[in-house]
């Protein structure tokens, strides 16, 4: 008996469907995808994911969730269909990441000197200068070519519209990129018949650019590179070893440096070894317990120093958290128009500041339908998503937000755009975001496509992995490339 | 190459040495204990004498029967040799360094530490032949991966350097506990010592190496020479120790004065030395000695390169 194909569901109406359009075919760039699945039944899918359950854990592309019990670690869930971009948007999109980012470094140069942003009035003094992330130290210590934010991960959502709107920009150390590289080999392996009806552009050279982005951070003629990890507790500790061996460079941890002199070695069998850029996946808080926390026991005594005296890099730059806060996001549309003259590529959502009594008034009569998030916030924790929350949950959130109103932004519930998933009921729906990786060295580089995250529970928002969200390989594919498949 | 990197290889080869050796006691120790006519404590307890496990092990309040005592040494997590606590603390120390060896050595290490997980699940956790054959084979398998996939570099060299000091003192205490004076069974019959010497030789994998030298009966005097001097036998002191004065050789120099002048004696004393030499101080000493020496090996080693000061 042969199994029934498989055909996939649309979206619900007012969500975007990635594949299929208003009357339900396949768009252009997905055409060849859906002949194919047509070609597919659900058992041999559900071979497939878990031959890639398989494959995952024994390479061990887990990460690690510490309890009461010790150690454990979980697969982050990978998709087997993929997310396709057609080139002609990725470009546009690819266009809008260069801009805004080139706008958030020339804004993090500034403030850190002249502010000349706050000069202009622009953005009120105190929501700079008064804010956590803003960190003292950086003023006036210069950084190499004024680049402050080397690696960006850019969080970008599909509205019911079609357009993308820009959520978050990562400033500090964002992570995922292991899995967008570990999924696309993983599809490689599973399907290449798909590979070969369609040209996806490549994204294996991501550790390559970064590496040659790490060494444009020095002036130094060929600096020495290290990956700065918390360790092998720490919850994407396989991101950091995977990096650091593709790179080929040494993977520290805090116990592994010492300053000397001002300069920054490493302990090897050989003796101390000189480094000249910290690729640092710590926060900043972490780095140096001289200068932060004296209570740490992750970070380098005398970093700091070492740092602001020039001898040694740390990507991304210390006191980049300013310009992701929550509160300084919807200044960014502000920022390119300032320092760079232009209008912005990618929008951003419609932001309201409870720090201002006309907004608080309005988020406050209708939290119902807003989704309100504390401005230090990340991870999807400490947040209010109105329309899934029940009457008593609300009016407790009321409380807090009038308490604390400048602790608070909202934002309307987005509808993510949907993009068909292999799941219990066959290939359905599920809302997906989208994080493309930006490396900024002597030009801004950033492979096709990023990171796919889906939420994979039935018309959940959340796509956090730390609440069931999963992730899918991403292509970035040319309409005309997207060859007619081989007759089935 | 970090100091901690080197530290996390030496051990990591070290555990997973250590697993397997307490795999062979077992394995050679439930077979014995199946021909011991009375069935009586001593030989249940001579793994216990090998591993220096005794005490723990009486704190336990189990009775000393071959099965508890393999249980104890295979399974229980409060005894810090045991295998589960081994093979655990080789993937720990390897996943503390995945990105410094091969991505087929870290896929088998971790593979068996799933494997392992899974036959501890639903408390099967087994004490048979076929379970102490698996550990031995995941051992041997790590170790032709490494064999095969590695360059011949820093982090080889601590592998390699880990395994020998590890095999040396495993060795070094069978002999000692089976051969020397405290060994567990009394001078008995020929076919009892003829069991007894063979299951020496077997658990260093060197029945067939004896046969093929001596081509005689089995004899206590020629298995204290061949895995004391042969210098040919993987299992042997002297092979560990041309394998650990070669690869020390083989690290930067600047840092090891104290760990190259230690194994450089040792290991001359089984270059030139005879039997004669063994017997004339006492089996007893002999070892007691080199163990001692050994420990101290390891010491020095860890100063030149591991020390985070």
């Amino acid at each position: 008996m042969s199994a029934p194909a498989l055909t996939p569901l649309p979206a619900p109406p007012g969500v975007y469907d990635e594949m299929l359009d208003a009357r339900r075919s396949p768009r252009a760039h997905y055409a060849a995808y859906a002949d194919w699945l047509a070609s597919m039944s659900e058992e041999q899918m559900a071979g497939k994911r878990v031959e890639a359950d398989l494959i995952f854990r024994r390479i061990g592309i887990t990460f690690s969730v510490y309890g009461e019990q010790g150690g454990t670690e979980r697969l982050i869930p990978s998709d087997v269909v993929p997310r396709i971009i057609a080139a002609d948007e990725w470009d546009r999109l690819e266009k809008g990441l260069v801009q805004r980012v080139t706008a958030i470094n020339r804004f993090l140069a500034d403030i850190y000197h002249g502010q000349e942003i706050l000069k202009a009035g622009l953005i009120p003094e105190d929501q700079i200068l008064a804010n956590d992330q803003y960190a003292v130290a950086m003023i006036g210590t210069r950084v190499p070519r004024d680049i402050y934010a080397h690696i960006v991960g850019v969080d970008i959502v599909r509205h019911g519209d079609g357009n993308y709107y820009v959520l978050e920009d990562n400033l500090r150390v964002p992570s995922g990129v292991s899995y967008m590289l570990s999924n696309r080999k993983m599809m490689m392996r599973l399907f290449p018949d798909l590979f070969r009806r369609y040209h996806v552009r490549p994204v294996e050279h991501y550790p390559a650019l970064l590496l040659q982005t790490l060494r444009a951070s020095a002036e130094t003629d060929s600096p020495t590179v290290v990956l700065l990890t918390p360790g092998r507790f720490n919850s994407a500790y396989f991101e950091h070893a995977f990096l650091a061996q593709q790179m080929g460079v040494e993977l520290v941890e805090g116990q592994d440096l010492f300053v000397k002199d001002a300069c920054v070695f490493m302990r090897t069998t050989d003796g101390p070894k000189q480094v000249d850029v910290i690729y640092r996946r710590v926060d900043d808080t972490f780095l140096d317990p001289l200068a932060f926390r004296p209570d740490s026991m992750l970070g380098v005594p005398g970093l700091l120093a070492a740092y602001r005296l020039g001898n040694v890099v740390i990507c991304n730059a210390v006191g980049t958290g300013v310009a992701d806060d929550k509160s300084i996001y919807p200044y960014v549309p502000e920022m390119i128009r300032f320092y760079l003259g232009e209008e912005p590529i990618l929008q951003n959502v419609q932001t309201w500041q409870c720090r201002r009594p006309d907004d608080l008034a309005h988020v406050a009569a209708n939290l119902a339908d807003l989704v309100v998030k504390e401005v230090h916030g990340a991870g999807g924790y400490g947040m209010l998503v109105g329309p899934t929350s029940s009457r008593q949950e609300i009016e407790d959130f009321r409380l807090r937000l009038l308490h604390n109103p400048g602790n608070y932004i909202a934002q309307p519930t987005l509808a993510l755009s949907s993009c068909p998933t292999f799941v219990e009921e066959g290939v359905a729906p599920r809302h997906i975001d989208l994080r493309p990786f930006v490396l900024v060295g002597r030009e801004i580089k950033i492979v096709p496509g990023g990171l796919t995250r889906v939420a994979l529970r039935r018309g959940s928002l959340v796509v956090n992995s730390s609440q069931g969200g999963g992730t899918k390989d991403t292509w970035v594919v040319d309409a005309a490339d997207a060859a007619p498949g081989d007759p089935v | 190459m970090l100091s901690r990197v080197a530290s996390h290889l030496y051990w990591l080869s070290r555990y997973l040495e250590r697993a397997e050796n307490m795999a062979r006691i077992l394995d050679v120790g439930a077979s014995l204990a199946l021909l011991s006519r009375q069935g009586d404590e001593r030989a249940a307890t001579e793994p216990l004498v090998i591993t220096d496990s005794l005490e723990a092990f009486t704190a336990t309040g189990r009775s000393i029967t071959p099965e508890n005592v393999a249980h104890f040494l295979a399974w229980d997590t409060s005894y810090p040799s045991s295998i589960v606590n081994c093979l655990e603390a080789s993937r720990e120390n390897a996943r503390a360094v995945r990105g410094s060896i091969t991505s087929e050595m870290w896929e088998n290490i971790n593979d068996t530490w799933l494997q392992f997980s899974a036959k501890r699940r639903d408390a099967r956790e087994p004490v048979d032949a076929a379970f102490f054959d698996w550990v031995k084979e995941r051992s041997h398998l790590f170790r032709g991966i490494t064999f095969a996939t590695i360059r011949r570099d820093q982090p080889y060299r601590f592998i390699r350097l880990g395994t020998f000091i590890e095999r040396a003192d495993n060795t070094a205490r069978i002999l000692s506990v089976k051969q020397g004076r405290h060994r567990a069974e009394p001078e008995g019959d020929g076919l009892t010592d003829y069991y007894r010497l063979s299951a020496v030789l077997r658990s260093v994998s060197s029945l067939e190496a004896y046969r093929d030298t001596y081509r005689d009966a089995i004899d206590s005097h020629r298995v204290a020479e061949l895995l004391i001097f042969d210098p040919s036998l993987p299992r042997s002191l002297r092979f560990c120790f041309d394998e650990v004065v070669r690869m020390l050789a083989e690290l930067p120099q600047a840092p090891s004065r104290a760990a190259r002048r230690l194994a450089a004696h040792m290991l001359a004393l089984l270059e030139h030395g005879e039997l004669e030499d063994v017997y004339g101080v006492g089996l007893d000493a002999f070892l007691e000695r080199f163990l001692r020496n050994n420990v101290r090996l390891g010491e020095a080693v860890h100063a030149a390169y591991m020390e985070m000061k």
